[in-house]
């Protein structure tokens, strides 16, 4: 049950064993948190830098890793460029790849 | 009569003359269209399962057409002349993967299409695409499959645009057109310049008098060209977005698989064709623009608002693993065996799980598009109150794409790691980071298009294509979960054909 | 030298071809300029397989004692033929239709899928 993969092995069922474990720990730490939480009352309002949120606010996919995303954007933007849509810029990349592959097919 | 040493003939001519049936048998009605295709793609998927149990088991098949006798490869003068089929462990891999892939898309299409959204038409297109996929993956002969590279890719640009009450669908379409013919007429060049040098088509053949000269190395170059853009390697990989996210879903995944016999024709042609002269040098430039190409659709991929799109570069950048994980195969196994063959199994092994995990994507996309009627993350959300199986589904194939332990991503990824790391740390470096970026953004998907409070109420999605993701599903756990077992069996007999296995090809056909 | 012209005019076909797909904008002229690809690949072919002097490759017709042109690039140009009209055919298909959504054929202006 052990797949060789190079240096060391990968075994799925040995890692679900480790997960259970530290399910296990997990579980244990969350059951010794408190208990007097309130359901129903303003402790399950999502706290939004103190502020209340706006009416009809919600988290969508975009709000998501937003500093990982804006600070990928400046690069990004320069590689979306080239993805003009123009059928001809397809074709010269293309024949880009094709250069490189009679290139390296020479030598 | 006896149809076992017929399999490889007929895994060919049934899809390809069942597609063209289809539509009669649906004018008569539409039940008697759908148990056809059930007939055919049964028998198909039998033929192909017991071609493969035969190359497993038994070796390299090879089918001579208008022989006297199938086995009887040669012509009286010791020439090869006739057309013929030869399937070794890595074609009928490839096989396997286009027959999972087929079946589960016609199980989809049956509640995902409607008749008078072309359900027929479609329908007969994709037996088409299959029929030319698999005659891709067992011809053995050149310029055969430069014909099944057409059917493909003719049958594949009418899937992406048949939708014509839509114009992105016909614009991708064409676009994907003028690259897939430009691709093809310069493997045509190829294989006509390859003819003009030694007088034969045969795989094999050729194979055993290429020496390198320099029309030789023309017809490699043109050819790689060729098979590299239709396998959608970053930069000729512009087309790919386009045609996966606005084709329709059913049919996207026989995109997929498309792709993947366009890899296993590359690979072919790297290790059997060209296996006498080929050096390391090839190798780089494969595993260069597999690099690119998974940095790059991943990056891409970041901005994406489009669900479709956005799965589209995900799907791009897969095929940058696969790329990665042969061409480290590809430069370092003569020297390297123990590390080469990893790299090698990885790439290969690739292969199926992304066919299993994108494949999976793509059908929730299909769903999501079905139940809201729009794919723009910034307007979607809530959708897992209704579909409660895709949200699932896409989440599992989400993980599983991004290299979560324990499904199936992640074995063949860590078998790409180690293996490149040996080559250069660079490579793992920036695929590691592509599988991060890809993670972050399938879980940016998966919060805007499923979480958040119910929108508009959606109808849940039919029992028919919960099926046909379970199937996808289902085969991403086992994949993950005995990723050994699908490697010593399937993987391994594919990969050792590759590297080990010219002389054998070759014996194969041409005998001693 | 002049026995390499004919392959030399093949290529300067798939030369004007590949800059008819760069340089021009209308979606009709791509589609020749795939046609004239095409063509160049196809008399490459035909031209690969003659032989001087040779006669027809109709076994009864050809007088006995003179050899015949090779037959089988005839038969792959044919093949070859046969798949560029259905491409041609589907991709002016999909130029009606791009034209009827989007009322023009300027390739520069057919681009919603991009980024």
């Amino acid at each position: 049950m052990r797949l060789v993969t190079g240096e060391g092995y990968w075994s799925p069922l040995a890692w679900l064993a480790a997960a259970a474990g530290v399910l296990l720990l997990a579980g244990l730490l969350w059951s010794r948190g408190r208990r007097d939480w309130k359901r129903g009352t303003e402790e399950e309002l999502p706290f939004l830098s103190g502020e209340a949120a706006p009416e009809g606010a919600r988290v969508g996919g975009q709000h998501l890793y937003w500093g990982f995303v804006e600070g990928l954007r400046p690069y990004v933007e320069r590689l979306r460029a080239f993805h003009s849509g123009f059928v001809a810029d397809y074709v010269a990349w293309f024949v880009v790849v094709l250069a490189m592959a009679l290139l390296v097919a020479m030598v | 009569m006896n149809l076992a040493p017929h399999a490889s003939i007929l895994a060919i001519a049934v899809p390809l003359l069942g597609g063209f049936a289809l539509p009669l048998w649906a004018k008569l009605h539409r039940r008697l269209g759908e148990l056809w295709l059930f007939l055919v793609g049964a028998f198909t998927a039998a033929m192909v399962v017991l071609l493969a149990v035969q190359v497993f088991t038994g070796g390299i098949q090879v089918y001579t057409l208008g022989a006297s006798s199938p086995g009887e490869t040669l012509a009286p003068g010791g020439f090869p002349i006739r057309i013929m089929l030869v399937v070794d462990g890595m074609g009928a891999f490839t096989a396997l993967i286009s027959v999972l892939v087929a079946l589960v898309s016609f199980l989809y299409a049956w509640r995902f299409l409607t008749e008078d959204h072309g359900k027929t038409l479609a329908l007969t297109l994709g037996l088409l695409l299959w029929a030319g996929m698999l005659g891709m993956v067992l011809t053995g002969d050149l310029f055969n499959f430069f014909v099944f590279f057409e059917v493909t890719s003719i049958a594949a640009c009418g899937l992406i645009g048949y939708r014509t009450w839509e114009a992105r669908g016909v614009e991708a379409a064409f676009k994907t057109m003028v690259m897939y013919t430009v691709g093809g007429l310069l493997v045509l060049l190829a294989i006509a310049v390859l003819y003009g040098e030694h007088g034969a088509l045969n795989l094999a053949y050729l194979s055993s008098r290429i020496q390198g000269s320099l029309p030789d190395r023309i017809a490699l170059g043109l050819l790689l060209g060729g098979l590299l853009m239709k396998v959608g390697a970053v930069p000729a990989h512009m087309w790919a977005p386009d045609a996966y996210g606005e084709a329709p879903a059913q049919a996207v995944i026989l995109l997929v698989a498309n792709t993947q016999a366009s890899l296993y024709g590359l690979l072919r042609i790297l290790f059997t064709l060209f296996g006498g002269i080929t050096d390391p040098v090839v190798g780089w430039l494969v595993t260069g623009l597999g690099t690119v190409t998974l940095v790059v659709a991943a990056l891409m991929a970041v901005i994406q608002t489009d669900l479709g799109r956005l799965v589209a570069y995900g799907a791009v950048s897969q095929i940058g693993y696969m790329l990665l994980g042969v061409g480290v195969g590809f430069t370092v196994i003569r020297a390297r065996p123990e590390y080469g063959l990893v790299a090698m199994q990885g790439g290969i092994f690739h292969m199926l799980n992304d066919a299993a995990a994108i494949g999976l994507l793509f059908l929730c996309v299909g769903a999501v598009e079905r139940a809201a009627g729009a794919r723009d993350l910034r307007g979607l959300g809530g959708l897992s109150h209704d579909l409660k199986w895709t949200a699932g589904f896409f989440l599992l194939g989400a993980l599983a794409l991004a290299g979560i332990p324990p499904l199936n991503g992640f074995a063949s990824k860590f078998m790409i790691y180690e293996s490149s790391f040996r080559l250069s740390p660079i490579l793992t470096a920036l695929a590691t980071l592509a599988s991060i970026l890809l993670l972050a953004v399938f879980i940016r998907a998966f919060q805007g298009a499923f979480l958040g409070p119910r929108g508009k109420p959606s109808e849940p999605e039919p029992f028919g294509m919960v099926l046909a993701m379970g199937v996808l599903a289902l085969a991403v756990l086992a994949l993950g979960l005995a990723p050994d077992f699908f490697v010593r069996h399937l993987v391994a007999p594919a990969a050792e054909a590759l590297w080990q296995g010219r002389d054998l090809y070759l014996a194969a056909v041409l005998g001693g | 030298m002049t026995g390499n012209l004919p392959f030399v005019v093949c290529m300067v076909f798939v030369a004007l071809g590949l800059w008819t797909l760069l340089a021009k904008r209308n979606l009709i002229k791509l589609v020749i300029g795939l046609t004239l690809i095409e063509n160049g690949v196809n008399l490459f072919l035909v031209a690969l397989g003659y032989v001087q002097g040779g006669a027809v490759p109709i076994y009864t017709y050809a007088p006995p004692g003179v050899r015949m042109v090779l037959p089988t690039p005839q038969a792959l140009t044919l093949t070859s033929i046969v798949i560029g009209l259905a491409t041609t055919a589907l991709a002016l298909a999909f130029v009606v239709v791009i034209w009827r959504h989007r009322g023009t054929l300027d390739a520069r202006k057919v681009r919603e899928l991009r980024g």
